[in-house]
């Protein structure tokens, strides 16, 4: 799905990631990698694969666009539980095969709890806002002065009813007209329902396509 | 040896009953008994003097637990403990009675972990909590019997399955440990008796208190017919003749079906009578304790005239100055409806009194039906749980963490549970292996590790997976609760995270029977304040599930009494009231015969709809609608909706519906039944609805609670992604399965559907198509969508959606950590 933010042409792409075509980037929100293991170290047991998948689908955005920089906008590993070999391991070889990509993450608030990512995934880290016109990246979504905001953290989603009351919960790119906020690209995280207010515009994110929501009474 | 317990009766003035007698002897001669008896009649003596006299006669002081009191019910063990006290000092016992569970004070807990007083009154939930001390099972080691209370209550729950699992390991720790079970109106008592005492050899007997009670049964019948809705369950229209029925009575208990519809009631009738304000009462099961008990003991002093309540009022203790009971809406189940007449007039001998408001029409036969079945005697059994895997693996840490777990003895004793008796090797393997190490597949689960192999035995791996696993015991699931509190302290009760995510400060609500102003939403804590003036506008909690089934009993009575020939109305008052309704079914469609199966479609607006009326219940209907719309959606890409009623179902759709009878009937057949389910669960999301209870007890969903919610924030999810990732990378995980079956058995009642459906292929059919909706059919429309089956693609389906849409649903802004 082709957007025009700012000037620059922008694509929302179903995996839940954005792909800026000037710049060459692919911005990601939310991976929390390592969530599975978090829980499974507190003693809740649940299968790992969710990470590995995470890794599958970045690579096969990356390799379809052929981005060189990847920005992730915030809660990279989900909590210190994530600091597991396991985990760790799995991002290496995902960064072996991905040697030449430059990748930057903005610090989110899981990132203070559950810390840096190791060293040897060489990813550089800064602090919100970081400017990069026309965008600033963010993990807290607000707006910022002489820039478009990208943010992620509320892990936006809408929560469709048909006119008889079934319901139906839909990850969406949220795009203000001086904010963009990202769907959590985590296979392991849940929604947060947020209410579009007039004039916004909503991207539903499906597994194959993503379709923008123009309800009449929008 | 009885003598000591007719002295006391002689003392207080009391003839005891003969089944009192009988219990008292069969304890004292060894044997483990089910008292089934109605409520009132002093089932507690019976219970409880039986081990008190065994006491008085031996000559040992031992100190520690002897009698452990086991209750579904935590509001009423403080009004029991008071009861039990009287009752230990006028034998002249130097015995401690106490309560334990969650809302005891920290200081009594301290004293209980270091020694556990002589009776020890108790919830399944606080049972096993006590199981998982390191030395719990030495405190209670020294039990001597143990009273399962309101067992019928807990029979046929996980709930019960957990008291099952605990007894089972009482017997081992402490053998020759007696059980007095309690029961009251149950189908069958016998079965019962076995579930709790499984043990073929050993000595048991049921002992019935078969003392009748007479229960006289009313309809309100109103005054014009017309202003009876078809459709609808807050029954409002009768509140001016629910009136005139308490207003000359000293007491009475206004029962009500969900909790939104007694905070309704509870203002409507003060709206129509400000002067009984101080006098009028609501007691719900999402009101703060203190406030019920406040309630309770006004009530028991005979300060009150009415109580508006639900279900909360069901079981426990008995208020003797309830003189008539009033029920708004269906009774849903035989009984229950006999319970609740049976909370008034409860002295020996009295006469119960339940007057029945109907809150739609079709319900006034539904009452005609319960009368005519309590008259032959009917009563609905209650079926016990087998095998569910979700409560093993709970128990299985519990034990782990508690004394430690040894495999092959644990096996043994799991066995020998009503639940587990067909438990297979492999499953109890699967089930330790996933409490210990999360699946036997141990590549999906790395790193985690629950339990710990220690000498042969399992211990806890860490004090952090123990304290959220004791955090985590218990079987109820809750929707996230939020707490309601006055801004200066005072606890009103919980609502629905849903709605309190909808509050803003300054919104108006009706709460606990007050109004309120919303302050501020904190965290799990919405602060409220008293508003002056009520005002429109307001807003009242609803809470989930509120919805019983129509019981298969119930069910079949409700069918024959709508087929009765036409000159048998007269002789029945429901039904010579709905005479015009009726008659206006039989002009518009048609009244199906007693081996007839009705199928009416009509078009409203856009829409198609097929109804059928099977009159089986709604968790039935759930099923065979789901069934019939997927065997529909398989034909041709279509999305069908459904809705249910516990008469019929609904089918709704945008395409023509078929309108011959044979197509029906094959539609509704029970061939290939398994197969078509089997694929419709995978193609729906009913099991992942179902996950959400199995993924609480197996511990997969760690549940905060007020207080402790910060520590366990990092580990928030929702079952339903929990649901997606096991489906995804642990398909073939048994949790999986048993959500499965549990929606098969659970929610659609398979065993009840087959027969429905095999009932329905021998039936006549009649496809009527109508230009109207009917009596019958209107309800059906009226319902909400229940379920969705559909075989278009996401990106139709979504933008279909997103067309039909006036509004999102409402919904909330917030923030995920």
């Amino acid at each position: 799905m082709r957007v025009d933010i700012a000037g620059r042409e922008l694509r929302l792409l179903p995996e839940r990631a954005l792909w800026c075509l000037d710049s060459a980037t692919v911005f990601v929100a939310d991976p929390h990698f390592g969530k599975d293991a978090h829980f499974r170290s507190a003693g809740v047991a649940v299968p790992a694969g969710t990470t590995h998948a995470d890794l599958q689908r970045i690579e096969r955005v990356v390799e379809s666009t052929g981005a060189r920089r990847l920005v992730f906008l915030g809660d990279f590993l989900h909590d210190v539980g994530s600091r597991s070999d396991e985990t760790f391991g799995a991002l290496r070889s995902w960064r072996r095969r991905n040697a030449s990509l430059e990748i930057v993450l903005v610090a989110g608030n899981h990132d203070a709890r559950a810390g840096s990512p190791p060293q040897e995934l060489d990813i550089e880290v800064v602090n919100e806002p970081h400017f990069e016109a026309p965008f600033a990246w963010l993990h807290h979504p607000r707006e910022v002065p002489d820039a478009h905001a990208l943010a992620g953290h509320v892990h936006p989603g809408v929560r469709l009813a048909s006119s008889r009351g079934r319901r139906m919960s839909v990850p969406i790119f949220l795009v203000t007209k001086r904010l963009t906020i990202l769907p959590s690209f985590g296979g392991f995280t849940g929604l947060g329902i947020v209410e579009p207010r007039p004039g916004d515009r909503v991207f539903l994110c499906g597994e194959h396509a993503v379709v923008e929501w123009t309800s009449p009474a929008r | 040896m009885i003598t000591r317990a007719l002295e006391l009766f002689t003392r207080r003035g009391w003839t005891p009953f003969a089944f009192q007698i009988e219990t008292w002897q069969s304890f004292l001669n060894g044997v483990d008994v089910l008292v089934h008896a109605p409520t009132g009649l002093g089932k507690t003596e019976a219970a409880f003097l039986g081990p008190a006299m065994q006491a008085l006669a031996s000559s040992s002081t031992s100190k520690g637990l002897r009698i452990l009191w086991i209750t579904p019910l935590r509001a009423l063990a403080r009004d029991l403990a008071r009861h039990l006290e009287t009752t230990v000092r006028e034998l002249g016992l130097s015995w401690r009675v106490e309560v334990r569970c969650s809302d005891t004070p920290e200081r009594v807990k301290r004293r209980q972990r270091a020694s556990l007083p002589e009776v020890l009154i108790t919830t399944p939930e606080s049972l096993s909590l006590i199981l998982s001390w390191p030395d719990g099972e030495a405190l209670l080691a020294s039990c001597r019997s143990v009273v399962v209370d309101e067992w019928h209550e807990l029979l046929g729950t996980k709930r019960g399955v957990q008291v099952e699992l605990a007894l089972a390991r009482l017997r081992t720790i402490s053998p020759g440990v007696r059980t007095i079970g309690l029961s009251a109106s149950l189908g069958d008592p016998l079965r019962a008796l076995d579930v709790l005492v499984p043990d073929e050899d050993a000595c048991k007997r049921l002992v019935r208190g078969d003392v009748t009670r007479r229960i006289e049964i009313e309809t309100l019948i109103p005054n014009e017919m017309g202003r009876l809705p078809w459709a609808g369950h807050l029954g409002l229209a009768s509140l001016p003749r629910v009136i005139e029925v308490l207003e000359p009575v000293a007491t009475s208990l206004v029962f009500t079906n969900t909790r939104f519809q007694a905070e309704m009631w509870f203002r409507r009738i003060l709206e129509a009578r400000p002067d009984w304000a101080g006098v009028l009462a609501l007691h719900h099961g999402s009101m703060d304790r203190e406030l019920r008990a406040g309630v309770e003991n006004l009530l028991a002093d005979g300060a009150l005239k009415v109580v508006v309540c639900t279900s909360s009022f069901d079981l426990g203790v008995d208020f003797p100055a309830v003189e008539q009971v009033v029920q708004v809406g269906s009774p849903k189940g035989l009984a229950r409806f006999v319970q609740r007449a049976g909370r008034s007039g409860h002295r020996p001998g009295a006469t119960s009194r339940i007057v029945c408001v109907p809150t739609h029409a079709i319900e006034l036969a539904e009452f005609a039906a319960a009368r005519t079945a309590l008259a032959c005697g009917d009563m609905e059994p209650r079926i016990a749980l087998e095998k569910p895997l979700d409560v093993l693996v709970q128990h299985l840490v519990t034990l782990a963490i508690g004394a430690g777990l040894e495999p092959a003895p644990a096996f043994e004793e799991v066995r020998r549970t009503h639940a587990f008796q067909d438990l297979a090797p492999e499953e109890f393997d699967w089930a330790l292996d996933f409490a210990g190490r999360g699946g036997s597949t141990l590549s999906a689960y790395p790193q985690f590790a629950r339990l710990a192999a220690q000498d042969g035995r399992f211990v806890a791996s860490s004090r952090r997976a123990a304290s959220i696993h004791r955090l985590n015991i218990g079987t109820i699931t809750a929707d996230g609760a939020v707490e309601v509190r006055f801004a200066k302290g005072a606890r009103l009760g919980e609502v629905e995270e849903a709605f309190a995510a909808r509050c803003r400060p300054g919104d108006a609500i009706r709460f606990a029977g007050r109004d309120l102003e919303v302050v501020a939403v904190q965290g799990m804590t919405l602060f409220v304040k008293r508003k002056k003036a009520p005002r429109s506008g307001a807003e009242t909690p609803r809470w989930m599930g509120g919805k019983m089934p129509l019981s298969s009993h119930l069910g079949a009575a409700l069918r024959r009494e709508i087929s009765r020939p036409r000159h048998e109305w007269s002789a029945t008052p429901e039904l010579e009231a709905l005479r015009p309704i009726l008659d206006l079914q039989a002009r518009r469609s048609r009244l199906p015969g007693p081996s007839e199966v009705l199928v009416e479609l009509a078009k409203v607006r856009e829409d198609r709809l097929a109804c059928v009326f099977p009159f089986e219940g709604r968790a039935v209907h759930e099923g065979i609608a789901a069934l019939v719309s997927w065997r529909l959606a398989r034909r041709a890409a279509a999305t069908i909706s459904t809705t249910v009623t516990d008469y019929g179902f609904g089918l709704v759709g945008r395409e023509v519906f078929p309108d011959d009878p044979a197509t029906w009937r094959d539609l509704c057949s029970p061939r290939d039944l398994d197969l078509d389910l089997g694929s419709l669960l995978a193609g729906t999301d009913l099991a992942r609805r179902q996950f959400r209870s199995i993924a609480r007890v197996a511990g997969l969903i760690v549940q905060g609670f007020p207080g402790h919610k910060r520590r366990v924030r990092d580990l928030q999810t929702s079952s339903s992604l929990i649901h997606d990732v096991f489906m995804r990378y642990d398909p073939t995980n048994p949790l999986l399965e048993q959500a499965r079956r549990e929606v098969l058995d659970r929610q659609f009642e398979i065993t009840r559907l087959r027969a429905a459906l095999e009932r329905m292929e021998s039936s006549a059919w009649h496809v009527v198509a109508t230009d109207r909706l009917t009596p019958f059919s209107f309800p059906v429309w009226a319902e909400s969508i229940r379920g969705e089956v559909t075989t278009e693609a996401w990106e139709d389906r979504v933008k279909r959606m997103a067309r039909a849409i006036d509004r999102p649903a409402r919904a909330a802004k917030r923030s995920v950590p």
